[in-house]
């Protein structure tokens, strides 16, 4: 059966009922959830025009975006470039902002929206073989950590390299998804309203994306 | 525990487990079937795998002008929109007058020559002409 055809409530499921255990909502595992009502207010503030409260938004999401920017064009440049887009779209958009949906569902549309679009435009070329030189950006931009031997430290800049060509390799919205289920720890629903498809679709794409990551990493456990 | 790898192929439960989003309960019910499920084992051995690789991946840090240079972005933004708000009605306005000159040319008149000029005209025009005869 396509993984897209699973219907997870349709049929009886069987005892015990693990899915009815599973912790979706991640209340006590993610920031996000947590605070996005109160993103809301400030959006609204933001839009009676408080520059305050867009300094606070900008606060505390400028840190995520970025990371969720840079795992996704794997450019660290490009990232902060892009991230700077999305917040001046927030800014520009402030007049017709409207609480329909939680703030960072929002803000991580516009952020996918600009990275798939940067990818697609074919702007990655740069940074792929930025990538497989290991020049500026991506892995020899991690500063090495002085508590791991050389060999160590060749390890690990090894490791990183794997996994972010094994992130590389997955179609973009899988890539997205796992991204936003992995690292800012976004329940199924909210991924499916960040990327415009439904929960079941995003389910898919995230099972299909992390089978292709096992079948890609499973060797360094 | 009946093997979730059995009524569920995406491994929605190995990937919640690995993520440690299952509540204690069921992730101990998992934990035992994995005691007698080489399957589930291997499945979920790998997805911790790829779950603690994805760890090693570190995001970067923010540069220390990145408020300020949006900041200044969107100042210019501002900016623009003020030029905006003031060529809007200035281009109105243009090309308002533009469409009450195309459509009655009348309001701004071609200068009618005088009658004297053109008198002047003909008396040339005929001094001419007799001179060419004489010759």
């Amino acid at each position: 059966m396509a993984p897209d055809l699973i219907d997870f409530d349709a049929p009886p499921i069987p005892q015990p009922s693990w899915k009815s255990r599973v912790n979706y909502s991640r209340a006590d595992a993610g920031p996000i959830r947590e605070t996005c009502d109160r993103d809301s207010e400030l959006m609204l503030r933001v839009r009676d025009g408080d520059q305050g409260s867009f300094e606070l938004l900008l606060e505390k999401h400028r840190g995520p975006m970025i990371h969720f920017l840079y795992r996704m064009v794997q450019n660290d440049a490009v990232a902060e470039e892009l991230s700077q887009e999305v917040f001046l779209r927030v800014y520009k958009s402030r007049g017709n902002y409207e609480p329909s949906a939680k703030f960072t569902t929002w803000l991580f549309r516009i952020g996918t929206h600009l990275a798939l679009n940067w990818i697609r435009d074919g702007r990655n070329e740069k940074s792929q073989t930025s990538l497989d030189k290991e020049t500026p950006d991506g892995a020899a931009r991690q500063v090495p950590d002085r508590r791991r031997t050389v060999e160590q430290e060749l390890l690990y800049q090894a490791k990183l390299r794997e996994v972010r060509q094994a992130i590389q390799s997955l179609p973009l919205k899988q890539r997205a998804a796992v991204m936003m289920h992995k690292y800012e720890e976004m329940e199924y629903a909210q991924i499916a309203g960040v990327i415009g498809c439904s929960e079941s679709a995003v389910k898919s794409l995230i099972f299909r994306a992390y089978e292709a990551l096992r079948g890609r990493l499973a060797h360094m456990a | 525990m009946k093997c979730p790898l059995e009524f569920d192929p995406s491994a929605e439960l190995i990937v919640a487990y690995g993520a440690r989003t299952l509540d204690p309960d069921a992730a101990a019910a998992f934990e035992r079937h994995l005691d007698s499920c080489a399957t589930c084992c291997k499945v979920a051995a790998a997805q911790k795998a790829v779950w603690d690789a994805l760890d090693e991946w570190p995001g970067i840090p923010v540069s220390t002008d990145f408020d300020r240079r949006l900041f200044r972005k969107i100042q210019a933004a501002r900016q623009r929109t003020w030029w905006w708000r003031a060529l809007v009605p200035l281009t109105a306005c243009l090309a308002l007058a533009s469409m009450l000159l195309l459509r009655n040319p009348q309001a701004s008149p071609q200068p009618i020559p005088q009658i004297e000029q053109v008198q002047h005209a003909l008396d040339d025009m005929d001094l001419l002409s007799q001179l060419g005869t004489a010759n």
